[in-house]
């Protein structure tokens, strides 16, 4: 059997509630849903890691084809990622004095530092752009956000990447 | 350039579980005592489970296979159930037809965090949600209670 095909048993599976099955998509996904959380959630990619895994699994009865497991499980972890990290960042509004200034010799080398300074919007684009490679259209359509109004503060971010890697 | 990823450990791949499994519910207590003191009385399946599952009178390993075992349960109560199981360092899920169940366990220091799911499933699943939700508050303390006694009964060896 290919691993295709067995995954595909195991989407079956769990649809049915089959918790065994639950519980190995859950070790499948979850490199990829950590992945995905990771730089959009920040300091609370953990906690979005795992919403995102429950919504998945929650959703999973929607899902008719299993070869499509990968594209529609990594839309719902984007989305809940970004809604993690807007709800923290409501709950804990940085103080400007917090975040480092541009230039900051420190910011370059800490590419956390500078995903910091987007907003979780801009974090997923970035992050589906130049992490799972998808264009700037497709990866604006996920999210459901205008590709122009980001377009510009994605430059802005690539060339902080930049100037962090060559620091 | 290493870009941030998000950890999901054990502890809260069985929150996930016990939040998307119908009927199932997940407590989680930390025990004094280091990991593989823990995890020594977790993967004891055999000698362990009816010892702090008050309802499993014998828990027999039928098969291993790695980290898929096979297992036969007997309950009290007459109950006779085939399990399936995943067992690996600081992860156990175990399903049979009508059950399901769930350790895990992380290191926290010298301390562990360790969680213990417990679920059914039965067909009215959704309309017996609430009244499984109260079995489960009601019962998860208990188990990692007796859990944890057994920890320290067993003791470092």
């Amino acid at each position: 059997m290919t691993d295709a095909a067995q995954l595909a048993g195991l989407v079956r599976a769990a649809q049915r509630g089959d918790g065994l099955a639950m519980a190995e998509l859950l070790d499948a996904l979850a490199p990829a849903v950590g992945r995905w959380c990771g730089p959009i959630a920040l300091q609370d990619a953990d906690d979005a890691a795992q919403e995102a895994m429950i919504a998945i699994l929650r959703g999973l009865r929607g899902l008719r084809d299993p070869a499509a497991l990968f594209g529609w499980a990594r839309a719902i972890a984007v989305r809940e990622a970004v809604r993690v990290a807007r709800r923290a960042a409501r709950e804990q509004p940085a103080e400007l004095g917090d975040l480092p200034a541009p230039g900051d010799p420190m910011l370059a080398a800490d590419i956390q530092d500078v995903l910091s300074r987007l907003v979780p919007e801009h974090r997923a684009v970035l992050m589906l752009r130049d992490l799972e490679g998808l264009d700037e259209r497709t990866a604006a359509a996920l999210l459901g956000v205008p590709a122009g109004t980001v377009k510009s503060r994605l430059a802005r971010a690539r060339a902080s990447f930049r100037k962090g890697w060559q620091a | 350039m290493t870009w941030p990823v998000a950890d999901l450990d054990a502890i809260r791949r069985l929150r996930v579980l016990a939040a998307a499994a119908p009927g199932a519910f997940v407590a989680e207590t930390v025990i004094d005592a280091p990991f593989e003191q823990v995890w020594a009385v977790a993967a004891d399946l055999e000698h362990e489970l009816p010892a702090y599952l008050p309802d499993v009178r014998s828990f027999t390993i039928t098969r291993r296979d790695g980290e898929r075992l096979e297992a036969r349960a007997r309950g009290y109560a007459g109950l006779r159930a085939g399990f399936d199981i995943v067992l690996r360092p600081g992860w156990c899920v175990m399903r049979s037809r009508f059950l399901l169940g769930g350790l895990a366990a992380v290191p926290d220091g010298q301390q562990t965090r360790f969680a213990f799911l417990g679920g059914v499933r039965i067909p009215a699943q959704r309309a017996a949600a609430p009244a499984l939700g109260l079995f489960g508050r009601w019962a998860g303390p208990r188990v990692l209670t007796r859990f944890a006694n057994r920890v320290r009964q067993r003791g470092p060896g």
